[in-house]
């Protein structure tokens, strides 16, 4: 019996921290944070996590293509330090 | 192990000034394709390298960096929604008792989390090989660093724009 209740208490405690860290996710995604105070179901957390992982990608992908269009017409290094110096003003 | 946004950002612009200047982009005999996979090459390993070697996916990406992401899993997708419609119907029919149409929905519900949990790791570089915790941990992590990555090439893009407007 005790060992039971031990085991029960071990597979609480890593309950308690997906519980926590699935809440962090949901803090995090801008399509769910405006239901901070609601309870999100664990199932939705994950679809919306995935959607937005995918949209982030996407724009990577764009801003790579629309990168590569612009920087292709620096034509002297001159030009390219210039843009790497704006990179470096963050 | 979690950075502050400005170091992280600090971290990434460093290493990807480094990675483009070594891969030469603006060299005239690349066409716009090769440049681009350059680009997008240089940024994916800033953007892990500026991890430092701390997380999983970071040093999943250094190792595979040209991994096929998935961009739509049609066949989880339509799982899913075959799931839900079928939890619908369960709950209209009036047959089953409170306690019973509880026990399917926590089942569902447990189907869905699974289901969501193997697309999660599909799009996580080196998800398949983590246990749940482990699994959420790296995605805030990732998200937080995929952010700071679509910012900066973001800013980027907007200044080499308006520095290739002709000027008055």
């Amino acid at each position: 019996r005790r060992s039971r209740s031990k085991q029960s208490s071990v597979s609480s405690i890593a309950d308690d921290q997906i519980t926590d860290l699935v809440s962090k996710l949901q803090h995090l995604i801008p399509e769910l944070r405006r239901r901070r105070f609601d309870k999100v179901s664990t199932s939705k957390v994950l679809q919306e996590t995935c959607n937005y992982i995918r949209s982030l990608h996407r724009e990577v992908e764009d801003l790579s293509d629309r990168l590569s269009q612009l920087l292709a017409s620096t034509d002297s290094d001159s030009d390219q330090a210039a843009i790497i110096r704006s990179l470096l003003m963050q | 192990m979690h950075l502050p946004h400005s170091t992280l950002k600090q971290e990434f612009v460093k290493k990807w000034i480094m990675g483009l200047q070594r891969c030469k982009f603006s060299n005239k005999n690349m066409s716009i394709l090769e440049r681009k996979k350059a680009i997008k090459l240089s940024a994916d390993t800033a953007m892990a390298s500026a991890r430092k070697g701390l997380t999983c996916w970071s040093r999943a990406l250094i190792s595979n960096p040209d991994r096929p992401v998935p961009t739509t899993t049609r066949r989880a997708s339509s799982a899913c929604k075959k799931i839900v419609k079928r939890s619908r119907r369960i709950r209209r029919t009036a047959k089953c008792g409170a306690a019973r149409k509880g026990q399917i929905t926590r089942s569902i519900a447990q189907c869905l989390v699974r289901k969501r949990t193997q697309i999660l790791k599909s799009l996580i570089p080196g998800g398949e090989f983590m246990n749940e915790v482990c699994l959420i941990e790296e995605t805030l992590d990732y998200i937080t660093s995929l952010r700071v990555q679509v910012d900066v090439m973001r800013s980027l893009a907007s200044a080499s724009a308006r520095a290739s407007e002709p000027h008055n």
